[in-house]
């Protein structure tokens, strides 16, 4: 069953952060996964389900899947000075796997690609105690094609389906967010109040409206990642979100939202 | 202005987008970089002007040249963060 879902950002300056970011920004957010993560440890789940965009990083130009599954036993990988590996829930992830694909998505599955930051920094400042496994969720948010916020959504749902009809407690959680232009000549230029509008929206329980915006809406806003909210939208339907925070810094809306499922 | 900021990676430019992947992703190869970056780059079969464009960190001339936007910007943090210059702060 599906017991709670979040949305959580993870610009890599929040667990490294350089002299160029505001450090009491930086610990207002980590503030906001202090509480996801003693959330957490009410909601008692046996599985968190992380829905990411990969930063090119599991996935390379060598074969670009628009939605995966990690079903491998467990899912490690590395950024700077940081190592990490956590246990996969794989009978939730081999359910998922085949059942998404008997929905008609035709899901890649990995057992053994690395796990990409986006799914690192937010576990590392909300994963509570003791420790649960986690189920990696691909979405291709960097490489175009992607898959349209649309087909985001009705993943979303279909996931929804599936965990809601599991014997186990999971909580989705969306790992990307919000506006933000790296590598662009955009990066100092996020477009906040794009942010703030999709925010009330939220707010209002009213997130599949966004199953409507277009790719190019998200590239022109800095939100190519937020298609892993989509996807979780998706699964919690009319829910409405609670903002935990929205920080915005000279580069990035970073934004911490739960929703009551 | 219709432009993407994103956009359809060119065919010709896998070898530069493989190189700053590899700079980004591959800490073997991002040492080899650091300590002969010409050598590293020919590995990756770059001509010149991907060089020159990638030694001098030159963003708008790499994206120029087909390379991903994101991968530009985390292969030269990495580069930055493994070089030491920045400070930075870890949580």
């Amino acid at each position: 069953m599906l017991v709670g879902a979040f949305a959580c950002a993870h610009t890599p300056q929040l667990i490294a952060r350089p002299a160029s970011e505001d450090r009491e920004l930086v610990l207002r957010v980590h503030a906001a996964f202090a509480r996801v993560r003693r959330r957490l440890a009410m909601l008692r789940p046996d599985a968190i389900a992380v829905v990411a965009g990969d930063h090119v990083e599991a996935f390379f130009l060598d074969a670009v899947p628009a939605l995966a599954v990690y079903a491998g036993a467990e899912a490690a990988g590395a950024f700077g000075p940081y190592r990490y590996r956590f246990p996969v829930h794989e009978p939730l992830a081999r359910a998922v796997v085949e059942q998404g694909i008997e929905r008609g998505f035709d899901l890649l599955y990995t057992q053994g690609a690395p796990l990409d930051y986006a799914f690192f920094v937010p576990l590392h400042f909300t994963m509570p105690e003791p420790a649960v496994p986690i189920l990696p969720l691909h979405v291709n948010v960097y490489l175009p094609p992607q898959p349209t916020p649309r087909r985001c959504h009705a993943w979303g749902q279909a996931l929804g389906q599936i965990l809601g009809a599991r014997p186990e407690r999971v909580v989705l959680m969306a790992s990307g967010g919000m506006s933000h232009y790296p590598g662009t000549d955009r990066y100092a230029s996020p477009d906040f109040d794009w942010d703030r509008r999709i925010l009330d929206t939220l707010r209002d329980g009213r997130g599949a409206e966004l199953a409507a915006l277009t790719g190019e809406e998200l590239d022109k806003a800095g939100n190519v990642e937020l298609r892993t909210w989509i996807t979780v939208l998706g699964a919690v339907g009319a829910a409405k979100a609670e903002l935990y925070c929205y920080e915005p810094s000279w580069h990035h809306g970073n934004a911490v939202v739960e929703w009551a499922v | 202005m219709n432009e993407m900021h994103y956009r359809f990676p060119p065919a010709a430019a896998y070898p530069l987008n493989r190189c700053l992947y590899a700079l980004k992703s591959d800490d073997a190869f991002r040492a080899r970089f650091l300590a002969d970056a010409k050598a590293a780059m020919a590995e990756h079969g770059l001509d010149a002007d991907a060089q020159a464009a990638l030694l001098a960190a030159d963003r708008d001339a790499l994206v120029a040249r087909g390379a991903h936007p994101y991968l530009v910007f985390m292969a030269d943090l990495r580069v930055r963060m493994a070089r030491g210059t920045g400070t930075f702060e870890y949580f």
